[in-house]
């Protein structure tokens, strides 16, 4: 039973050790979907179309494909096809959260801390994600360095879920949060003036550091000493050298405008906000600044800086011509943010073309991954979610998952237990009630040293 | 700040023991301790000299620390101890490649001023790789003996702290009247973990794996910046003395391993991580899953200390009509008991050499914990080899001990029969060849001594001074197994639960132990220490994440009503 | 051609809501007249579809309804031709009206001090001002049951209509003690040790409580009888004259809170939240015992469950036989609901029997089947006009009627939408007047 069940993860487990060592490579599939209605997103909706994945790219998009020898062929027929789901905010598949105990801590990265072994993964598969944004929490005015991977369940190995290609991506925070930290350790800041003059002093302090160095590199001698190396500043020059995307969290609109001016004032343009509740109060000037937002469908009220929220949201945005995604911040909503895209019906009434972006090309835009994901186009990477309905429908159940043509979900293989690390002290009957009540307990509770940047974060 | 002053105050306090000892001399031996003579024959007995090897009714000369002889046809010296060795096994001593024995947990530092700017104080955040562990090195600390009397005759001793604890050392296990005559190699490894500084940074992995980077790349750059000066200060300004980077040098230079107290796969990954970054000499100790990472270990030529921390076998439902669903997840259950098993032999059959780790477990299960890896491909050869050659020679010790060879060091166990099995006892253990006694109990096969028997077993009820007021609740000792283990419980419904000690030490009336709770969320590891007269007992217990150390009292028996 | 079929597709939208705007304008009050739905497909759930119905209301109650009904001379007539109406979705677990922010403790009333606090009334509480009830009401949930949390016993919850401006105004004719069963399973974050140990705590509690609950029930009429309002309240449980809402989820919890039931012998029982129920659904269907479940869309209990173990939690026990209502427990995104009796239908449950699980299946187990949950005559006018099926997102809820008002169509995330979509002034804020 238990053997036939993990044959699947066992063979990727495979083709992971025979590539193995220097560096690894991710498995690459070949697959043929035959006469599915195909949700392109870039060129609309293709009926009784073939889809061809031939190591791991889409080949070929067209009728009655021919199918090449030793390529597995799925019949599709009655089925949906969209490009995999991407999430733009997720916190899953992390061993840590947050360095919450600095200000700014722009050098720290999730990618030391990728847990690939996480079965919230294999979940979000189930729910046609193949792709996310590991964020770093909340709690500091310039976080950590985010994470963007691919879905490749069954690894041990944190750089098996790495996105190859993807541009680095920071996290940024303001309002409550990054306040509430100053104002139980008795430093700035306190305020969200405080928040504005810690992002401009760290932009300056990383200027002179710049300076500093290019001091020492310029006409470079023996006799010099060299200065001082800090990662933190490092990290900060690559922002400003526009090497770095800042995805910052943030609700109000005030906020949210000022960060704004402050980019403008260094010259930064890659700037997408996270939640960003009210980002529609300020939707011109996002869409004028070239700024985009990645958003909850619906959530509001759990803080007062979401109390002012409306879930016509992405509909605003979308139609002040902000580039707008939905995205989880959950372990739970991303195993349906097609759900969650599709509430952008009802709120506001966008397009099923509209609506389906929120969780593809928009997302794979702000984190600088387009040219390989977000649509099903020839040449891009063969990340692909079936639908037994239309995924839009309340009623579609995510059928098979595929992240570079491999298949890693496929629901009528799907069977329970799908952990690939277990603790042998661990008892079998380890129930867990997530009760709602824990959740806002966590927001004020701060009794305990390091509480807040251990439990609250996020949101 | 607070550090250095508790150094500097325990050398005052050693100065007048030293004084004292001389005096000792002077009046002989009032106590009637001293050997009359430093020379030892074990005669008629079967000898291990290495792992492998067997001398049948053999004899094994150890004098003034040093093997001289050893074979069967061995002449005994007149002025030799002759210890009649028929039944009996000697095994070279072991070598730990990873532990605290030995070494005194500091006092918490007091939470400075100025401890939320961008980076708190090095001491406090953690990072004090210049410090060595014999600052913590305590001639009376409990663990020497209770390893001692497992047959550990050398540690590998690393300091307590946080991500970069400082250096450790090679310790003899023996009975010193000075912390210098414990020491057999300084500075074997600059040591680093992944423990976070309370609500300091860096808190957790994501600042210690990033401030890492920084301290190498500095410390490289120092390094330069130092060599520049020095070969000629001419109109460079002088470059700042910089304790971390210092202690960095022989790392950079590779003169110097890192060892990584990592346990987890994830953790022993960042440790190769960082390594493939950075190339310095690695080795991983503490560490409990490898099976997944052997060919990288192998490729980077790494060092590992497997913890002797292994999973206790998961009970099965006996229930006949056990859902199938429960009957699966025993089974996946047990197929990961069996990887953390069979990772011994795994590692062996790559042609690794390891050595264990000690490190955090519960001295009285170390034993039962080797004998249990037999079941599972690895038998009482290969768990000797762990126990004594390879850790020689990942530690570069082999030219002094790890072996019983003629002109190595005089470490050496005498166990009642063969040693890996659980009826057999160590009668006696020699360390740089002084000469350790134990009481064999004939009746049974427990390891629980008369001492810990009469003194600690039983109920305590202990009580704990907090900021928020008295806790207390009782502890629990038994030997119902053969071995000494404890449950703390609290008599508070809102304090931990019952929780099972771990790293539970007894020797010299002196106990410690650790229990981790988790407070609300938090997992908060509890250290107490202390000693025992008559029912009383008087310690500290310390809790690293609040940066605190409360007075703990207990006193045995059953609770009043 | 596909461009410009979108640019009218945007045209007709901003149209009709321009003219939504309008419609708000005009009512800003709800209003109670006498009304003719007409032309409509009714979902009445207990007797099937009527195409083409009429819906009567007057007086606050379902006056006619069918195809061949004479419309009063005095009603005010719609015609909702092409539209649908159901019977107003009822969310059997929120902490509406309780919860105005999550974060901040001074906005909440749902947990009072202490472990026995049976007397406590989450009705007392409600705030009929919470932004957070049009918002939900304008999704068709007309009506739901808040309730207090914490502790074993946290008090008493009650049904409400989300419209009212007293909790009197807003009250529903339910009412049940909730009790927090002794939870076996770990809460978020907790070890496995707590979880026992505060299990074993809250099971003293629970019995200690329960036998001098019985005690006092069985004095309480004597000269003696002290004044004991926890005993009180407790008492009208002990002597079945209250309904008794228990709150459990772990499989071996259920099978526990049967036995105790049983033991206590008590009748008029719920349980509530049974996240493990597929697990132990014959033994509850065996049992009798009715059960409000959700939220539907969660995580599994326990890491080696199935993805979808909690879709197909409410399927699993409808197909037992026990009577399953679905709840959100949920305060600000109740509105939700029929997504979580979507996703129960999608996975086993059909839609029929979900709609059910939220209407009245609901009704029945809070024992209001007489008056709410289906759409007949003589039941109270709660109904909601929809474009389509209201567990589509593509569906548009276009009307709401609660005790036969007919409600504004507007909540301030309505507001804030006709504000902010094309916003005045836009980038810049020079004041452009054109000439008449």
């Amino acid at each position: 039973m238990k053997t036939l069940k993990h044959a699947s993860i066992f063979t990727i487990l495979m083709l992971l050790f025979s590539m193995n060592d220097a560096k690894a490579q991710a498995p690459k599939g070949d697959v043929l979907i035959q006469n599915a209605t195909v949700l392109t997103i870039t060129n609309g909706t293709l009926e009784n179309t073939d889809i061809l994945i031939e190591d791991g790219k889409i080949k070929n998009i067209g009728k009655d494909l021919r199918q090449p020898n030793n390529v597995t062929v799925i019949d599709a027929e009655g089925m949906f096809v969209m490009p995999g789901i991407i999430d733009a905010h997720s916190h899953i598949a992390g061993t840590s959260i947050n360095e919450g105990t600095s200000q700014v801590t722009a050098e720290v990265s999730m990618e030391d801390v990728v847990n690939p072994m996480d079965v919230s993964i294999y979940r979000a598969l189930a729910g046609g994600v193949t792709s996310i944004h590991l964020m770093h929490g909340s709690a500091n005015v310039i976080g950590g360095q985010n994470e963007t991977m691919k879905l490749r369940y069954g690894s041990t190995n944190p750089d098996d879920l790495r996105f190859e290609g993807a541009p680095r991506t920071i996290k940024f925070a303001l309002g409550e949060n990054p306040t509430r930290g100053g104002r139980r350790r008795g430093i700035q800041p306190q305020t969200r003036m405080g928040v504005e003059a810690m992002v401009r002093n760290s932009f300056n302090d990383a200027i002179k550091y710049r300076e500093a160095w290019a001091a020492y590199n310029s006409n470079r001698s023996n006799r010099k000493m060299a200065p001082e190396y800090d990662l933190r500043m490092e990290t900060l020059v690559d922002i400003l050298e526009g090497e770095i995307l800042v995805h910052c969290h943030s609700y109000r609109a005030d906020e949210i405008y000022m960060l704004m001016r402050v980019f403008s004032d260094f010259g930064i343009d890659k700037l997408t906000f996270q939640h960003a509740n009210e980002a529609y109060k300020v939707a011109p000037e996002l869409a004028a600044f070239g700024a985009s937002a990645s958003i909850f469908s619906d959530w509001w009220a759990y803080k007062l800086e979401v109390y002012y929220s409306t879930a016509y949201n992405a509909a605003i945005l979308t139609r002040n011509g902000v580039n707008t995604s939905i995205n989880s911040d959950s372990g739970e909503l991303i195993r349906h943010l097609f759900h969650e895209a599709a509430k952008s019906q009802k709120y506001g009434n966008l397009s099923d073309n509209e609506a389906l972006r929120l969780i593809t090309l928009n997302p794979a835009m702000q984190l600088g991954i387009d040219d390989h994901v977000g649509s099903i186009e020839v040449g891009k990477d063969g990340d692909i979610a079936i639908f037994d309905k239309h995924p839009l429908s309340t009623y579609a159940i995510p059928q098979m998952t595929f992240v570079d043509g491999v298949k890693y979900f496929d629901i009528n293989t799907d069977e329970a237990d799908q952990r690939i690390m277990i603790d042998p002290e661990a008892s079998i009957e380890d129930v867990v009630i997530f009760n709602r009540e824990d959740f806002d307990m966590c927001m004020h509770e701060e009794s305990l040293v390091n509480f807040y940047e251990l439990v609250n974060e996020e949101k | 700040m607070k550090l250095l002053r508790i150094f500097s105050f325990r050398l005052f306090v050693l100065l007048p023991f030293l004084m004292a000892s001389t005096l000792v001399i002077a009046q002989s031996d009032p106590t009637g301790e001293s050997p009359v003579t430093r020379t030892y024959a074990i005669t008629k007995a079967t000898i291990i000299p290495s792992p492998g090897a067997k001398i049948d009714s053999g004899t094994v000369i150890i004098s003034d620390g040093v093997i001289t002889a050893i074979g069967t046809n061995v002449t005994i010296p007149s002025h030799a101890e002759v210890i009649d060795g028929t039944d009996l096994w000697v095994y070279p001593g072991f070598i730990d490649g990873m532990s605290n024995t030995g070494a005194n947990r500091p006092d918490p530092m007091e939470r400075p001023d100025n401890l939320f700017t961008p980076d708190p104080p090095n001491d406090y955040a953690g990072i004090t790789p210049h410090v060595s562990v014999i600052t913590q090195l305590d001639i009376t600390e409990s663990s020497i003996s209770s390893m001692r009397k497992l047959g550990f005759t050398v540690s590998h001793t690393i300091p307590h702290g946080r991500m970069l604890p400082g250096k450790s050392s090679l310790i003899l296990l023996s009975d010193a009247e000075h912390v210098d005559h414990l020491i057999l190699k300084k500075d074997v490894s600059t040591v680093s973990q992944f423990v976070g500084a309370p609500g300091a940074y860096p808190g957790n992995t994501l600042g210690i794996m990033a401030k890492w980077r920084n301290i190498y790349r500095n410390a490289e750059l120092s390094k330069r910046n130092t060599e520049l000066y020095a070969s000629n200060p001419s109109g460079l300004s002088r470059p700042m003395n910089d304790r971390v980077s210092e202690a960095f040098y022989p790392v950079v230079e590779k003169a110097q391993p890192i060892l990584f107290n990592a346990s987890s796969l994830l953790e022993a990954r960042r440790a190769l991580q960082l390594q493939k970054e950075m190339g310095f000499n690695l080795m991983i100790g503490s560490l409990e899953q490898s099976w997944e990472i052997i060919d990288e270990l192998d490729n980077n030529n790494v060092s590992v200390f497997l913890s002797l921390d292994i999973p206790e076998k998961p009970e099965e439902n006996e229930d006949e009509d056990k859902s199938e669903e429960v009957a699966n997840l025993e089974a996946r259950r047990l197929e990961f008991y069996n990887r953390h098993m069979e990772q011994f032999a795994a590692l062996k059959a790559a042609g690794i050499k390891f050595g264990f780790s000690t490190h955090g477990v519960t001295s009285s299960k170390i034993k039962k914990n080797i004998i249990a890896l037999q079941e599972f491909g690895f038998d009482s050869t290969d768990a000797l080899a762990a126990l004594t050659t390879h850790p020689a020679q990942l530690l570069g010790i082999d030219a002094m001990t790890g072996t019983l060879e003629t002109g190595k060091m005089g470490n050496a166990l005498v166990a009642t029969g063969p040693y890996f099995s659980s009826d057999s006892d160590v009668k006696m253990v020699f360390v740089n060849g002084d000469k350790y006694d134990f009481e064999i109990k004939e009746s049974s096969s427990t390891t629980v001594s008369d001492e810990v028997a009469s003194v600690l077993i039983g109920t305590w009820n202990y009580s704990l001074t907090t900021p928020e007021g008295e806790q207390t609740g009782k502890w629990i000792f038994t030997n119902e197994t053969g071995e000494l283990t404890g449950v703390f419980t609290s008599n508070d419904p809102s304090g931990p639960a019952d929780t099972d000690m771990d790293n539970l030490n007894f020797a010299n009336n002196s106990l410690s132990y650790e229990f981790a709770f988790d407070a609300g969320g938090q997992m908060l590891t509890v250290f107490v220490s202390g000693d025992i007269d008559g029912d009383t007992f008087v310690g500290t217990a310390t809790i690293d994440a609040f940066n605190m150390s409360i007075p703990i009292t207990a006193t045995k028996g059953e609770p009043e009503q | 051609m596909r461009s410009t079929k979108l640019l009218l597709t945007i045209l007709v939208l901003l149209l009709s809501t321009t003219l939504s705007v309008a419609q708000n304008d005009i009512m800003r009050q709800a209003r109670a007249e006498k009304f003719a739905l007409t032309n409509a497909k009714i979902y009445t759930v207990t007797n099937g579809v009527i195409e083409n119905g009429t819906i009567v209301i007057s007086n606050g109650i379902i006056e006619a309804v069918g195809t061949d009904v004479s419309i009063p001379s005095d009603a005010i007539v719609i015609d909702y031709a092409g539209q649908e109406i159901y019977p107003g979705m009822i969310d059997s677990g929120t902490q509406l009206g309780l919860v105005e922010i999550g974060s901040i403790a001074e906005a909440q009333d749902i947990r009072e001090f202490g472990d026995i606090t049976p007397q406590m009334e989450a009705l007392t509480a409600v705030n009929p001002n919470s932004e957070a009830i049009p918002v939900t009401r304008v999704s068709g949930v007309t009506t739901v049951i808040t309730r207090p949390s914490g502790g074993v016993f946290p008090g008493t919850a009650a049904t409400i209509n989300l419209f009212g401006y007293t909790p009197d105004q807003m009250f529903a004719g339910s009412k049940g003690l909730v009790i927090n069963f002794p939870s076996s399973g770990r809460r978020w974050r907790q070890t496995q040790e707590e979880a026992d140990r505060a299990r074993e705590r809250a099971l003293k509690t629970l019995n200690e409580t329960w036998d001098k609950a019985e005690l006092y029930a069985k004095i309480e009429n004597s000269d003696e009888a002290r004044y004991y309002p926890e005993m009180e309240a407790l008492a009208r449980v002990v002597k079945g004259e209250m309904k008794v809402y228990i709150e459990v989820n772990a499989a071996k919890d259920i099978l526990s809170a049967i036995e105790w039931v049983q033991e206590k012998g008590l009748s008029d029982v719920v349980f509530t939240g049974v996240s493990e129920g597929w697990r132990v659904a014959e033994e509850l269907a065996e049992a009798g015992i009715p059960v409000i479940t959700g939220p539907v869309q969660s995580v599994p209990t326990r890491s080696s469950d199935a993805f979808d173990a909690a879709y197909k939690n409410p399927s699993v026990m409808q197909k037992a036989g026990i009577k399953v209502a679905i709840r959100t427990n949920d305060t600000e995104n109740s509105r939700n609901l029929p997504y979580h009796a979507g996703f129960a239908a999608a996975y086993g449950m059909g839609r029929e029997e979900a709609l059910k699980a939220i209407t009245i299946n609901a009704a029945e187990i809070m024992g209001l089947e007489d008056q709410i949950g289906s759409i007949e005559v003589g039941k109270k006018a709660n109904l909601f006009v929809a474009t389509g099926d209201p567990f589509e997102t593509s569906t548009q809820i276009i009307e709401v009627f609660i005790d036969g008002y007919q409600i504004p169509m507007t909540s301030r995330q309505i507001e804030l939408y006709n504000e902010f979509l094309d916003r005045v002034p836009g980038l810049n804020k020079n004041p452009v007047t054109t000439d008449q």
